[in-house]
């Protein structure tokens, strides 16, 4: 069983990480919408450091209204914006309009 | 030495002038020598591992988008497993997951990898040098829409833009429209409408 | 970091303000692919060597200096280095010997041409 499924709700934690993540800088703190699960990989930030026998970890992709992303631009309303996040990069969060 | 390749108001492009090319080609022939000295390579799976990079390419990019546009099973077996229906064409896939994102008259999907240059490299090859450049990478999640006009497609307002950051362990191709008309053509005509700017969603095939 | 968001890493340019892009479509020379051969060969599942994620480590902590200044290959070239060393499976000695064999090897080529 996954944390999470398509439709639910998400926001991306910002783990305050030095060294190699695959969550990029602008992503976090966001809230959007998981689209699909993608299954079980390998922690990038284990793999970094030589590390191949860490626990495979839920990558999930997410979906953002690219207006919410980028308050300050004139963007269509139904631009959208989806990206990988591991799991423990995600919280749950309650319903919110901004999500596609 | 490697040096800043500045053309008017475009982002740089980081490249290496000659002498930075000879220098790294002593480096990288040195380290194979040393590998090879260890036996941990041979130069026979250096060269076989260069011939299976050279391989892929557009060609077999649109050779799986006219089977999509021609055959409607293999078309939803590609959208809902994308690598396993491309390696039913024997296409060897080493990526874990191929996605495949459709195009439609109200939809248009752009890829692109923010943090490095990640791309679809076991069916379309190398990426072209724009798409691991620092302009795209850092724009094309922000103002798509410019960059695509920079493309020379002018994207209206009421078609949905999707971009897909190929961060993680995902790799994505886009699907583009068919011609209206498809039916009228052959496998190897739609194969040379299709361009590798088409998969990766700089361009546009309106049909 | 104010924002609270976390290390952002100079490779991690999504958003950034950037000029246009460059239209440009380069060949892809033979010590590139030789480089990606290599790094492919060294990651694989019989070896387990070398892993992307570990070399996109080392490029993303050369600094930006550095990283600004190498081109893509360059940067992949340096940082697998790098790790190789780190792991104590090849020594900066015989690397730097065996580079200096092969710019004699190239000086004499050049003589020669």
């Amino acid at each position: 069983m996954t944390r999470f499924s398509a439709g639910d709700h998400v926001q991306v934690l910002a783990l305050g990480k030095e060294g190699h993540v695959r969550i990029p800088h602008y992503i976090r703190h966001q809230t959007g919408r998981v689209t699909e699960y993608c299954g079980t990989y390998l922690n990038p930030e284990d793999l970094a450091v030589g590390n191949t026998s860490g626990r495979a970890v839920d990558l999930y992709r997410v979906a953002f209204l690219q207006r919410q992303l980028w308050p300050d631009d004139a963007i269509p309303a139904q631009d959208t914006l989806i990206i990988e996040i591991y799991d423990h990069w995600l919280r749950s969060v309650k319903e919110t309009e901004n999500a596609p | 030495m490697p040096h800043d390749h500045q053309h008017g108001e475009h982002e740089a492009l980081i490249i290496e002038d000659e002498a930075g090319n000879i220098e790294a080609q002593i480096i990288i022939d040195a380290l194979q020598q040393v590998l090879i000295g260890k036996g941990l390579l041979t130069a026979h799976e250096v060269t076989a591992a260069i011939a299976k990079l050279e391989s892929p390419g557009l060609h077999l990019g649109a050779k799986i988008v006219a089977k999509a546009w021609t055959d409607p099973t293999f078309k939803s077996r590609l959208l809902s497993d994308g690598r396993a229906a491309v390696q039913e064409l024997d296409i060897p896939v080493t990526e874990a997951r191929i996605i495949v994102v459709e195009n439609t008259a109200q939809l248009h999907n752009l890829i692109t990898c923010t943090l490095c240059s990640c791309y679809p490299r076991s069916i379309l090859g190398q990426p072209p040098s724009w798409y691991i450049s620092k302009a795209y990478r850092a724009r094309s999640v922000r103002e798509p829409r410019q960059v695509l006009a920079e493309f020379g497609l002018d994207l209206m307002r009421d078609i949905k833009l999707v971009v897909h950051d190929s961060n993680a362990d995902m790799r994505y191709l886009v699907l583009p429209e068919p011609p209206h008309d498809v039916e009228r053509y052959t496998i190897s005509e739609l194969e040379t409408m299709i361009s590798r700017d088409h998969l990766i969603g700089v361009a546009r095939g309106d049909g | 970091m104010q924002d609270g968001k976390g290390p952002k890493g100079y490779h991690d340019v999504g958003g950034d303000a950037a000029g246009e892009i460059p239209m440009v479509e380069l060949p892809w020379l033979h010590w590139e692919k030789q480089v990606e051969a290599i790094r492919g060969l060294l990651g694989d599942g019989t070896r387990r060597i070398v892993s992307l994620d570990e070399v996109r480590r080392g490029f993303e902590s050369f600094g930006v200096e550095k990283y600004n200044t190498l081109s893509f290959y360059r940067r992949r070239l340096e940082a697998m280095t790098d790790i190789l060393i780190e792991k104590g499976i090849v020594s900066r000695t015989e690397l730097d010997r065996a580079i200096e064999a092969g710019k004699v090897r190239w000086s004499d080529l050049d003589e020669k041409l």
